[in-house]
């Protein structure tokens, strides 16, 4: 989960062309000015590239937090 | 692209030991400065007719083309006594200031950039550590960082692991604190004090506070020398010249995480002198 | 203009200057690249950048049939994909991180690279090799006058050192040429040097007629 000032519309093709190149499936829950969901799957250490990757993010965007958990069922 | 954050920071111009009272002519953020030793002591730096602050510290001369908000940066470690301290001699490379300093932090480079030296290929594994930003003092710092070195230091009697800490504490400055071999429990320190003297160019001062009673001045600087001039045949070959703010046409991991930690500090406060906004 | 998707065969190096195990850094007329040669003795190209942080792969090393960046020694198979990444060796990498290979073919000495790959293969010019490759920092129009060459497709034919030699020509368009000359098959080593050394001659006469214009 991503939280910060995430309202540029260059935000998602961005996120999602950086899990193509590190070979996960990306899926995404949620998604608003404030907050992004999604769900990750693939090799823990490139899960966690993808994690680095989202930390920058395109210039006009600004991510705050990462919150990285299992899958739940309910979300 | 001087924003204020840019103008406001301290930068390096000169060593002390190197100053000419007829002045030495140089360039800071594409501006042309002028650098004076003085007869009283107190060298003095203008640019466009205008007197620049000035400090003096770590052996170099500091000034800034604005006006700074706070102090320039302190490393309290390096006031020892016993500390050698060396001045290494500038080092012109035609790369973006900003590229000088990440290169600086980053050491899954070290078994193929510096092999048998810093790193062995057959050592390469980099294993997590911690970054953070420390808003307190407004630098980023990594700790607990963890390789394996043929021959970490001078000093050093063969291979060990070593540990370090990063300190960015200023946008074109690094701080490098290692495990220092003859004084177990203390830290070795080395610096690197970059000038942007334009975007795409910049002067590198490297500076050292060590524990080594045997190396002779000379040798510390060769060796710590050496290093830099295998990093700067990377700082000089890398695409695109300036360090990217995006890195969408980059493919960081896990082992990078003090180089996006540093980009990410220089995004918040819009330093983007010798940055690449948008990625290419 | 050439664009990107320009299918045409660029010359761009002499198969000789790339040994076994080596890279070179070459030019298409949009963009660097990387040229290597595999333990077995096959020819690759890609482009010169790593895909990690954007190092030149021109400044790499080339194992068996692999290529590594020397920066972090992330290495590349000939298909472009990433094989390895040292500073996380239990990762698998993906083969969606790529330095992109680019079509690649050489014949007779000369090695030809494009940026999307050509309906046909390019001229082989039987009966010559590639004696050796040289950058002149001036116009095709005045290294053609320089040796008073003919202009025969592309090329230029010319009496160099006593030969009939044949100059292919990769214009960089940054008032750089890089001129790759090739000579009949079979010639003595001296003969080659006397072609060498009337190359040397055409340079600095073609550069020379820049200067004065």
């Amino acid at each position: 989960m991503l939280q910060g000032e995430l309202q540029s519309p260059s935000f998602l093709p961005w996120v999602a062309r950086h899990s193509r190149r590190l070979g996960l499936t990306c899926e995404i829950l949620h998604a608003d000015a404030r907050k992004v969901v999604f769900k990750v799957d693939g090799q823990a250490d490139l899960i966690d590239a993808f994690e680095v990757g989202c930390l920058l993010g395109p210039f006009d965007v600004w991510v705050e937090t990462i919150t990285r958990g299992p899958a739940t069922s309910d979300d | 692209m001087t924003t204020a954050a840019v103008r406001n920071a301290w930068y390096p111009v000169g060593l002390l030991s190197g100053l000419s009272l007829d002045g030495k002519s140089s360039l800071l953020l594409g501006e042309e400065i002028t650098v004076f030793g003085s007869r009283d002591g107190v060298p003095e730096v203008e640019s466009g007719g205008r007197a620049l602050p000035v400090v003096q510290r770590f052996g170099h001369l500091w000034t800034s083309l604005g006006y700074p908000g706070k102090d320039l940066f302190t490393i309290p470690e390096a006031d020892h006594p016993d500390r050698t301290l060396v001045d290494v001699g500038v080092v012109r490379v035609k790369c973006s200031p900003l590229r000088a300093v990440e290169n600086f932090l980053d050491i899954a480079h070290f078994p193929f950039v510096h092999t048998d030296i810093l790193g062995a290929e057959s050592h390469p594994e980099v294993r997590d550590y911690k970054v953070e930003i420390r808003d307190e003092v407004d630098e980023v710092w990594a700790t607990k960082v963890e390789f394996y070195q043929p021959q970490a230091a001078k000093s050093a009697g063969g291979g060990i692991t070593t540990e370090y800490m990063y300190r960015v504490p200023a946008p074109t400055c690094c701080v490098l604190y290692k495990t220092c071999p003859p004084r177990p429990g203390e830290w070795d320190v080395i610096a690197l004090f970059v000038q942007p003297l334009t975007e795409d160019l910049c002067d590198v001062w490297p500076w050292m506070a060590l524990f080594d009673e045997d190396s002779t001045l000379t040798e510390l600087i060769h060796f710590q020398q050496l290093i830099f001039v295998q990093d700067r045949s990377i700082l000089e070959n890398q695409i695109p010249k300036r360090l990217p703010l995006d890195p969408a046409m980059e493919t960081p991991t896990r082992a990078d995480l003090t180089s996006v930690a540093y980009r990410r500090w220089l995004k918040r406060q819009s330093y983007t002198y010798g940055a690449q906004l948008v990625a290419e | 203009m050439a664009a990107d998707t320009d299918a045409r065969w660029v010359p761009i190096a002499v198969s000789a200057d790339i040994p076994n195990g080596t890279v070179v850094p070459a030019r298409l007329p949009t963009r660097m690249i990387a040229v290597w040669r595999a333990a077995s003795g096959d020819l690759y190209a890609n482009a010169d950048r790593c895909p990690h942080r954007g190092m030149r792969l021109s400044h790499g090393f080339v194992r068996g049939q692999t290529l590594s960046c020397i920066y972090h020694g992330w290495r590349f198979g000939s298909d472009g994909a990433c094989q390895k990444i040292p500073a996380h060796p239990a990762v698998e990498p993906p083969n969606t991180i790529n330095c992109g290979p680019l079509p690649m073919t050489e014949a007779n000495g000369v090695v030809w690279g494009a940026a999307v790959s050509p309906a046909v293969a390019p001229d082989q010019f039987t009966g010559h090799n590639a004696l050796r490759s040289l950058v002149i920092a001036a116009s095709v129009d005045a290294i053609s006058s320089a040796c008073k060459g003919r202009r025969v497709d592309g090329t230029i034919r010319a009496q160099l050192g006593g030969q009939n030699t044949i100059l292919l020509m990769n214009d960089y368009g940054s008032g750089e040429v890089q001129v790759i000359a090739l000579v009949p098959s079979g010639i003595s080593a001296p003969n080659g040097m006397k072609v060498s050394t009337a190359l040397e001659v055409l340079r600095r006469t073609a550069e020379g007629m820049g200067d004065a214009a």
